[in-house]
């Protein structure tokens, strides 16, 4: 996978805190400081905490809700469900624990300069969601199904800082519409590969 | 890590990353290969001897397939490329006579074991078990190393040639398949 993001309880205690100011401060280095003060620590550290910056401050957040989201996945009783029935619960689970966070989701696709650490967040967390679902590809397949679960998931994410509803109604019919649709692609999929088996049976083994 | 380690190296789960991706795309390529002389040499009484290669190189496969699932590892993306470059390569010695695929056999394997060797010379006791994997696997394709010489792989035509140039070719895409 993308190389994984740094973790450390100091760089975890650093972005919860920052995260009360990033709806007013945005995802900046202030915001951070800013949360550094609070916790009484040395707002200097901001830096030395995120070298990357603002955007190492937004993969982090990505990543911290990654593994919220892995741990919670383990009470949900996934391997009793059909593949794109856990897909459907495990991103219904990540928009609930996005749900406090709603304003920094908005300010961190904000500007296009983020583009790259978003694409590497959520390329980390298509990866997140396919493990807890226990998906075990090792082949090509591994690179399609994370490339539509990008798709599906980032549709997702953005119909749903648009939905003020109480519930998530709303975006979860929207994700069933989208995952409808890309089943379209296996069922396809697999008629293209019994014609094939029909034509040239060696090709079914 | 048996070596130092320097500021700005890789860190040791991305170098163990790398190669469980390079020993699965070569294990792919493997299978590949011995696809493709099946292809053309299944009717012939080597092709027992090449089925029992390609089950060993299924074991090897699935064993490392299993390691990107557990260990999140990111498969290469080159695996449609030696989908077909594997099986060509085994198909287009095996024209070339039985001797000559024994010969690709050979180079194949003689390169795999150097690969082999400078991993497990890489990995320290925190990777005890997936140094002794690649070393069972190492003394396997060195068993087909041997299978193919004693198939008269050095009286293939232009054996030197072949050899050499299937090795350049494996050392190719070992660079490739660890990095993408």
């Amino acid at each position: 996978m993308i190389a994984a993001v740094e973790r450390s309880p100091e760089r975890d205690a650093a972005l919860a805190a920052a995260l009360a100011h990033v709806p007013f401060d945005g995802w900046t280095m202030a915001a951070l400081r800013h949360g550094l003060r609070d916790l009484d620590a040395e707002p200097l550290d901001a830096e030395l905490l995120f070298p990357g910056g603002a955007a190492g401050l937004i993969e982090a957040f990505a990543d911290r809700i990654d593994r919220e989201m892995e741990a919670a996945a383990a009470a949900l009783d996934l391997p009793a469900l059909r593949v794109p029935a856990r897909v459907r619960a495990l991103v219904a689970l990540r928009l609930r624990l996005l749900a406090p966070h709603k304003e920094a989701v908005r300010r961190a696709l904000a500007l296009p300069g983020r583009a790259p650490a978003a694409t590497r967040a959520l390329a980390r967390t298509v990866d997140a969601i396919w493990h807890a679902a226990g998906d075990a590809s090792a082949d090509f397949s591994w690179y399609t199904k994370r490339a539509i679960l990008a798709g599906v998931y980032g549709a997702t994410l953005l119909f749903w800082l648009n939905d003020h509803g109480e519930d998530d109604a709303a975006t979860l019919a929207f994700l069933d519409r989208r995952l409808a649709g890309v089943a379209g692609i296996g069922r396809l999929r697999r008629r293209c590969g019994e014609m094939l088996a029909r034509v040239r049976p060696a090709a079914a083994a | 890590m048996t070596q130092q380690r320097l500021p700005g190296d890789r860190s040791p789960a991305a170098d163990v990353a790398r190669m469980i991706r390079v020993d699965h795309a070569g294990e792919y390529g493997a299978k590949r290969i011995y696809q493709g002389q099946l292809a053309v040499l299944g009717r012939t009484d080597k092709a027992e001897t090449i089925r029992h290669m390609q089950a060993q190189e299924q074991v090897h496969l699935d064993s490392f397939a299993a390691m990107i699932a557990r260990r999140r590892v990111r498969p290469t993306a080159l695996l449609p490329l030696w989908h077909i470059a594997g099986f060509a390569l085994g198909a287009a010695t095996a024209a070339l006579g039985s001797r000559a695929a024994m010969a690709c056999t050979v180079a194949v394997e003689e390169a795999i074991d150097e690969h082999y060797r400078a991993q497990t010379a890489r990995l320290g006791e925190e990777e005890a078990a997936l140094r002794d994997t690649i070393e069972t696997f190492r003394a396997e394709e060195l068993e087909h190393r041997d299978i193919g010489l004693a198939n008269e792989a050095e009286l293939a035509p232009a054996y030197r040639l072949l050899s050499a140039a299937i090795k350049a070719g494996c050392r190719i895409a070992i660079a490739a398949s660890e990095r993408v």
